[in-house]
């Protein structure tokens, strides 16, 4: 080992100690977890403990709540990615127009809501989608729609819960593309405008691939931001009505925290990584294939 | 954060700075509380006004006592979690149904003196007891009992609601008829009180085969579901969760509701907020039951000690100063809730006529099933329950999937009864 590489190994030394001891340590035993069955009677007596292999996620296999969870969570996923980034790019594209005055006051407007707790901003939103007082039906009715009850019909849970995620995170993403936005080339925007290319054009041929990489990016955090959906249930909902709302997290949560079952809960965050490690993998694929990464 | 500011004449200095930084890190690290304090949790209410209850105490004993609230959704991981992780309180408020499960996992303290469970409402130390001994001392009972509105009783022809399940529902009825847009019975479908209160006083046993599987579809618990789900079926309940509601007692004050089943806690509520709705305005009475009033379960809530206390000589007489009468006495006028101790209810506050109802519920109590997983086979039985009123299930089904989640969840039970490890 060179000298060179002898200080490299001491500074990482440090980081990598930290990353073993709190990241790759208790990964292997959440795996190790995974095949007994450790319940509240284990953690009264270690002999109460057994082996039992794939037990567990057999189990699991034949749980309907938890396909439901899963079921909940893709949902979510599909539904709730597109709408999110789809928000966030078409604020950032408002906010890079030229004519738009006070940017850095609509900028902070629009970033707010990711840095407020969502506790807070949970309790404003159940006001919001009340049935009976809420803002949100009172502009529905103005527009002759009936009255949504949004926290409390199975059906209308999901989308309510949504239009709150959207809400709550795409001021982050709106920042990053607003930096993306500032680096595309302003000479190809005017050579484009130029040989009589339409706004959409524009959009598609000139902004698009420039600020692909970001929105790849964006992809990928949205993606494992939303299979990881828990927070937000579980204020606003608490998995109801009708466990209509419960995630693949919930569900973990449940099991794992509140019941002790932390045999089935490791199970189902080990089935949750590899999950989030295939679509990731996929979208990695789509990245390459457009010269994003 | 004195300390943190370098000398005057130094000016800001980096070294200063750094100091000053690091000291600052220093008091943060710090904590906060007085280490010589005993540390108490409790949920809700109990939790709230502990607080109330402390200065006598320290002042008689020179005991510090640090209270922490905790919220009922939370606090069964958070006390799990805290024993895991070894950072029990020295005392804890448990409901009772929880004691054999903290036991069991060796998180409390089995009570040192006889004299601490003794000349209490009968039944109430069969659900802290065990391994033969008891774990906890029984502090207040909250059966449930219905809130009603005089005036909206009155103007249909009632002075009080039926205290049988047909004349309940034929009561309901009548005002839903009266006042077709708003609600009869408050009774969100995410609260499980109301459903085992109508299985209690049916008579329903709910598990069997030495508590090791569930019993959801004998005639007993069929009765109580039917009834309970008829009521949402003739919109006399709304099918909402606790959730939906935001702030139910507004919506009881307000009129939206005419009948509001619930436990003694509501009684502080009545008090804080005699603003949204006057006195003469309510009246309380026991549940109903099949045909008239039967026994039923209530929450009853117990103080235990951490068996890793390392202080238990002290955690010991704070319980038996919080379960005393005097404190017991002093806190059904700041909350509420109801003495376990018989003696208590001979002084003059517990003859008040609200009271009535829950005292002759609390001398006909029955236990629930004393296991471990019995808070998690009651809020699944809810789960059920909910689809059952939603249209999902038929009842049939709906009991029949009760039992199944219940037989899966104590299959870990099922295995160590069978292998003799455990009673």
């Amino acid at each position: 080992m060179t000298r060179q590489e002898r200080t490299a190994w001491t500074f990482t030394a440090p980081v990598l100690a930290i990353i073993a001891f709190v990241l790759i340590l208790p990964t292997l035993l959440a795996l190790a977890l995974s095949v007994t069955d450790y319940s509240v009677y284990a953690l009264a007596d270690w002999a109460n403990l057994r082996f039992i292999g794939l037990g567990n996620f057999t189990t699991l296999l034949t749980t309907p709540l938890f396909w439901r969870a899963l079921g909940n969570t893709a949902l979510f996923s599909v539904v709730g990615v597109p709408m999110a980034i789809g928000a966030s790019l078409l604020a950032a594209l408002l906010l890079n127009d030229a004519t738009v005055r006070w940017k850095p006051l609509w900028r902070v407007a629009l970033f707010a809501p990711y840095v407020t707790s969502v506790v807070a901003t949970a309790t404003v939103w159940q006001f919001l989608l009340n049935t009976r007082y809420g803002l949100l039906n009172y502009g529905l009715s103005l527009v002759g729609i009936g009255p949504v009850d949004w926290l409390g019909d199975p059906r209308a849970s999901i989308p309510a819960i949504l239009i709150f995620v959207t809400w709550k995170i795409f001021g982050y993403n709106m920042i990053v593309f607003t930096a993306a936005l500032s680096a595309v080339p302003q000479d190809l925007m005017e050579a484009a405008r130029l040989d009589g290319a339409s706004r959409l054009g524009r959009f598609r041929h000139v902004t698009l691939p420039a600020i692909g990489p970001t929105l790849l990016l964006a992809a990928v955090m949205s993606v494992a931001g939303f299979l990881q959906l828990f927070a937000e249930p579980y204020v606003m909902t608490q998995g109801g009505p009708a466990q209509s709302t419960v995630t693949v997290l919930y569900f973990m949560f449940d099991e794992g925290f509140k019941w002790w079952n932390l045999g089935q809960a490791s199970a189902v965050a080990l089935i949750l990584f590899v999950l989030i490690l295939a679509v990731t993998l996929v979208q990695a694929r789509i990245g390459r294939r457009y010269e994003w990464l | 954060m004195g300390q943190a500011a370098s000398p005057p004449d130094q000016g800001l200095t980096r070294r200063g700075l750094l100091a000053g930084s690091a000291a600052l890190l220093a008091s943060a690290c710090a904590p906060r509380r007085n280490p010589a304090a005993l540390r108490l949790w409790a949920m809700s209410y109990e939790g709230d006004y502990s607080p109330h209850l402390m200065p006598p105490f320290t002042r008689a004993t020179g005991i510090d006592v640090e209270v922490q609230s905790l919220p009922w959704t939370a606090s069964h991981e958070k006390l799990l979690t805290a024993f895991a992780g070894d950072a029990m309180p020295d005392v804890m408020m448990l409901p009772a149904g929880w004691v054999g499960e903290f036991a069991m996992v060796g998180a409390i303290a089995p009570v040192c003196d006889p004299a601490l469970v003794t000349g209490l409402f009968p039944g109430l130390t069969e659900a802290t007891r065990y391994g033969g001994r008891d774990h906890a001392v029984p502090w207040s009972v909250a059966p449930q009992a219905q809130f009603y509105r005089r005036d909206l009783l009155a103007a249909a022809g009632y002075d009080g609601p039926p205290l049988d399940w047909a004349g309940w529902r034929h009561m309901g009825r009548e005002l839903k008829r009266r006042r077709p847009g708003e609600w009869v019975f408050l009774m969100p479908l995410n609260w499980w009180d109301a459903l085992f209160t109508f299985a209690g006083q049916a008579g329903a046993k709910l598990l069997r085969d030495r508590n090791t599987r569930g019993d959801f579809a004998s005639p007993e618990f069929a009765a109580a579901l039917d009834f309970y789900a008829s009521l949402y079926a003739d919109r006399l309940a709304p099918p909402m969760l606790s959730t939906e509601l935001q702030d139910p007692f507004a919506a009881f004050a307000q009129g939206a509701f005419a009948i509001y089943p619930r436990s003694p806690a509501m009684l502080l509520d009545l008090r804080r907020r005699a603003a949204e709705i006057a006195p003469d305005r309510w009246g309380v009475a026991r549940m109903p039951g099949p045909r008239g009033p039967a026994p039923a379960g209530g929450i009853s809530a117990t103080l235990a000690v951490a068996a890793t206390s390392p202080r238990a000589h002290e955690a010991w007489t704070l319980v038996r100063y919080m379960t005393g009468v005097g404190a017991e006495l002093e806190f059904q006028r700041l909350i509420g809730s109801l003495p376990a101790r018989q003696s208590a209810w001979a002084a003059p506050q517990m003859q008040a006529p609200v009271l009535r109802p829950f005292r002759s519920q609390m001398t006909e109590l029955v236990t629930e099933p004393n296991v471990i997983e019995w808070e998690r086979i009651r809020i699944e039985v809810q789960l059920v329950a909910e689809r059952l009123v939603r249209g999902d299930l038929t009842s049939a089904q709906a009991m029949a999937t009760m039992n199944t989640r219940a037989d899966a969840i104590l299959a870990k039970r099922r295995a160590l009864v069978d292998a003799g490890r455990i009673a």
